[in-house]
């Protein structure tokens, strides 16, 4: 062998090493999702001596694993939906007209632009009480989409909408189409990588979001799936392991596997939220 | 149909005065090219007249109407735009009739106004097919069509031609010519190209730092223009100036105007003769062969330099002497802010 | 053809109400009114209300609450031990977070910001975890580092190492929870790292590789002062997210052992929603919003002076 191939083996063989840690807990979790309690903590190996599929049915029994998983998904949906339509109207706005205020705008949002959830979280909280949407899923779209995730997108939006050619809107325009009719028909067809980006972005924002439920919500069958994972414990407070990683599985496998497939479209929205956010 | 008129018209953006006061008389019919280097403010005062800009000051009429506040669509005119701005999701057909629709005009009226469009700008055969499978000369014409069929009272074109090739964009401004003189509509046209406000304007426009330098036919233009700019913009190559001693020596014996600072004479209207001869003294630096002509860079005695056409017969050989001559009524005479100054002749 | 133009007729009336630039001011603040509200509604109004929460002292389950002043932030910076551990712990976290998720991602980019076989894989790999939940992979993590009985420690006794029990002790937790987040997070500033590397056009590489210039010289002298801007951006955004982290302490950790790893976005909610002190919550929540609004303005001012 060369010397070149050397080297490049080197570098695969480093590589492979370093990504031991990012592989290795989602095959754990696997693994031991299908183990009994006792075989989890035996001698460590990767393959189930016995796989114990009852895990995964155990978790729909011990919590009502299956309604979680809906509020999640429907509530990503809701969240990602409203978003889209709100940031991408001030962000067209914000990039293409000249009002007075614009500036005075822009500067509010970005002080919200990066600021932690914890830091308002507590007068959000009893604003929501108040409203009386305590243990719903109110807070959970509102917060979010009005929040940094919401400042975050329209920022981007307005970006894109800047680097658009002005000219096919200003045609538009000279056509009789009023400024919703050009934001509509001409901006946001031709904005469909933002949209995207934002949507990627939103949605595993939201079905990520922990806090918000964790502080608003206290029925068992209006949990999220993240707050229902970090709850599969016993009487005394300790994790029942095999439910517990079973249900992590389920909720991180479907992710996975759509990251697997839109790798490429959902690198991208990060590395744009990431660049322009 | 309709005249255009603009009084006292200013713009700015910011703290930044782009269009200093503008009036100006567009009868109706018209064809008038808004003419000037980058940074005039000839696409701003197009854009204001268009209704894609607020107006800052001044008034704005189209026709019997003051336009100041009225939304572009509703003006009564139809722009062209420089990179075509075409809907790409739509077909050259859709294109055209997206105003009309908007406009909720009935389909068949929408359709005929089309096919009236398309057959004088020959895009029958183009009408279904999508922008991207266009060329940039077809592009061009879709976005005339689609100009025409919204049947404005006035058109605005801003720099259409400057994407095209140079042979195309002869070609489209024969077109666009003609055009005008089918519709006979009021047309106003921007461009930086002083060789298309030449050819296509009835009246030019010239434009420095957001004001009016100069209006008039191109030849008025060529022949009379007011200031060394107008002078020097309009004409290619462009007007040499020179101090007016160089008049002096070309006029011999002529008293000139006292105001009289600077002199300007026209490359082509330079005769060059044998170093023998009266007129100015020179000697060849540069000489650029074209086939009809040949453009020679003079060093004067003295230092300035000048240009001169050279069309018939052979041109004079690089380092060789020359004299320059010219007739007298060609000497423009300019004072000490390049406002020209009448001559005797 | 008929005439759809130029047929709205009448002559208008001079100088309308309703000017074009009225017409633009007010779709404008149409466009913006649902996100500027949501913002008033959702962020400036909390935010001043913290700083007079700040102000009282206001138990939530005995609900009294009275005018104190700046008590709370006394008792936040001079009498309370806990702050200044709290705070400590942060400064720690984000110390040994920044440095090793930075120079851990501008690693990977440089080795796979060109294509090789097998690239994609590895950068589908390393950027996994970022699209994880939070909470999940916390789950796994602590059930990973388990002392006794703990898949890492009974793998390390194998090559006859005893593990310590990770999660338990005050130091080792604290170096876990970084080190952990590090892999959760490094994909983020990875791609980062190669969408900046990958807009460097190759002729400087080239041109230097020309003149002679190692692999090394040629990252040292051109790669990485041509990646100064994104480090810097890089950098402040990783700081400010090593002061959001909050789901990855509450899961692994909560906090401990012996508040070993408590941290100040955690120790908000302890204060706020575990032990109801809402006006000494909000003092602890006005610090954090100074710390988050300095390094923003950093950032946005740092990105005035790359665009300019």
């Amino acid at each position: 062998m060369t010397r070149a191939s050397w080297n490049r083996l080197a570098w695969i063989m480093a590589l492979t090493l370093l990504a031991l840690p990012f592989v290795f807990p989602f095959l754990w979790m696997v693994s031991a999702g299908f183990k009994s309690v006792t075989e989890i903590f035996g001698a460590p190996n990767l393959i189930p001596r016995v796989w114990r599929y009852e895990n995964f049915a155990e978790v729909f029994t011990y919590q009502p694993f299956a309604r979680q998983y809906f509020n999640s998904l429907y509530i990503a949906g809701v969240v990602t939906i409203l978003t889209l339509l709100i940031s991408s109207l001030a962000g067209y706005a914000l990039a293409r007209i000249r009002f007075v205020g614009a500036g005075l705008i822009m500067l509010l949002l970005v002080t919200a632009l990066m600021m932690p959830d914890e830091v308002t979280i507590i007068p959000n909280f009893f604003f929501i009480r108040w409203l009386g949407l305590v243990d719903t899923h109110w807070p959970l779209i509102l917060l979010p989409v009005f929040g940094a995730q919401g400042v975050v997108a329209t920022f981007l939006m307005r970006q894109y909408f800047l680097s658009l050619p002005k000219e096919l809107e200003e045609a538009a325009k000279m056509d009789g189409l009023s400024r919703f009719g050009i934001w509509w028909k001409i901006a946001i067809p031709m904005s469909r990588p933002a949209l995207a980006a934002v949507a990627i972005i939103t949605f595993l924002n939201s079905w990520n979001l922990f806090l918000e439920p964790l502080i608003f919500l206290s029925s068992l069958e209006k949990f999220t799936l993240p707050l229902a994972l970090s709850n599969f414990n016993d009487s005394y407070g300790l994790p029942l392991w095999n439910l517990q990683l079973a249900a992590t599985t389920l909720a991180v496998i479907p992710v996975l596997i759509i990251y697997l497939i839109a790798q490429r479209q959902i690198v991208e929205s990060f590395a744009l939220s990431g660049v322009k956010g | 149909m309709a005249n255009v008129q603009l009084q006292g018209l200013k713009k700015s953006f910011g703290a930044v005065e782009i269009i200093r006061g503008i009036d100006l008389q567009i009868e109706d019919g018209e064809f008038v090219v808004f003419v000037g280097p980058s940074g005039c403010g000839k696409s701003t005062l197009l854009r204001l007249i268009a209704g894609l800009e607020t107006i800052s000051q001044g008034e704005l009429t189209i026709g019997d109407r003051t336009v100041n506040d009225v939304p572009a669509s509703a003006r009564g005119v139809a722009m062209v735009f420089q990179s075509y701005a075409l809907y790409p999701h739509l077909t050259v057909r859709e294109n055209m009739g997206f105003g009309l629709k908007v406009r909720k005009v009935a389909r068949v009226e929408r359709e005929r106004a089309v096919a009236d469009a398309a057959a004088l700008l020959k895009l029958d055969a183009l009408l279904d097919r999508y922008p991207r499978q266009l060329s940039g000369g077809q592009r061009q014409r879709v976005a005339i069509g689609r100009a025409i069929v919204a049947n404005p009272s006035v058109f605005l074109f801003d720099e259409p031609l400057s994407n095209l090739d140079a042979e195309l964009r002869v070609h489209m401004r024969s077109e666009i010519a003609s055009l005008h003189q089918r519709v006979a509509t009021t047309m106003i046209y921007v461009t930086h190209d002083q060789v298309e406000a030449m050819t296509l304007a009835d009246r030019i426009v010239v434009l420095r730092d957001g004001r009016v330098e100069q209006v008039g036919a191109p030849q008025e233009l060529y022949e009379r223009p007011a200031n060394i700019f107008v002078a020097q913009f309009i004409g290619s190559p462009k007007m040499n100036i020179l101090n007016v001693d160089a008049a002096k020596a070309l006029l011999s014996g002529e008293t000139l105007p006292q105001s009289a600072t600077q002199c300007g004479v026209r490359p082509e209207h330079l005769q060059v003769g044998s170093a023998e001869g009266a007129g100015l003294r020179g000697t060849v630096t540069l000489a650029e062969y074209a086939g009809a002509e040949t453009l020679l860079h003079i060093e004067l005695e003295g230092g300035d330099t000048c240009l001169a056409l050279h069309r018939d017969g052979t041109p004079p050989r690089v380092r060789s002497g020359v004299t320059l001559t010219v007739e007298p009524s060609r000497i423009y005479l300019f004072d000490q802010n390049g406002v020209a100054v009448p001559t005797a002749a | 053809m008929t005439n759809s133009l130029s047929h709205r007729s009448g002559a208008q009336a001079r100088a309308p109400w309703l000017t074009l630039q009225r017409r633009d001011a007010i779709e404008g603040w149409l466009f913006v009114s649902p996100t500027l509200l949501g913002f008033l509604i959702f962020f400036l109004g909390p935010l001043i209300a913290i700083f007079i929460y700040a102000m009282s002292d206001w138990n939530f389950l005995s609900g009294e609450a009275t005018f104190v002043g700046l008590a709370n932030f006394e008792d936040a910076l001079l009498a309370n031990p806990d702050f200044w551990l709290v705070l400590r712990n942060s400064a720690v976290f984000a110390l040994g977070l920044v440095p090793l998720n930075v120079a851990l991602a501008l690693f990977l980019a440089v080795a796979l910001s060109r294509p090789f076989r097998g690239v994609i894989v590895f950068r589908t790999i390393f950027f996994a975890p970022v699209i994880t939940s939070a909470i999940a992979w916390a789950i796994v993590w602590k059930f990973l580092l388990q002392g006794e009985g703990g898949p890492i420690n009974q793998m390390l006794a194998m090559i006859g190492i005893t593990g310590p029990n990770w999660l338990r002790e005050p130091n080792w937790a604290m170096a876990a929870v970084i080190v952990t987040r590090v892999i959760k997070m490094v994909g983020l500033n990875m791609i980062l790292y190669i969408a900046a590397l990958q807009a460097i056009p190759r002729d400087y590489d080239e041109a230097a590789g020309l003149e002679g210039a190692s692999r090394w010289q040629i990252f040292r002298l051109i790669t990485w002062p041509l990646l100064g801007p994104t480090t810097l951006v890089i950098v402040i955004l990783t700081t400010i997210g090593s002061f959001k982290v909050f789901d990855h302490i509450y899961q692994m950790t909560g906090g401990g052992p012996e508040n070993g790893t408590l941290v100040l976005a955690f120790y908000i909610y302890q204060q706020g929603f575990q032990f109801f002190d809402i006006g000494y919550a909000s003092a602890l929540a006005i610090i954090m919003f100074v710390i988050v609004t300095i390094l923003t303005l950093i950032q946005v001012s740092l990105r005035r002076k790359d665009d300019a």
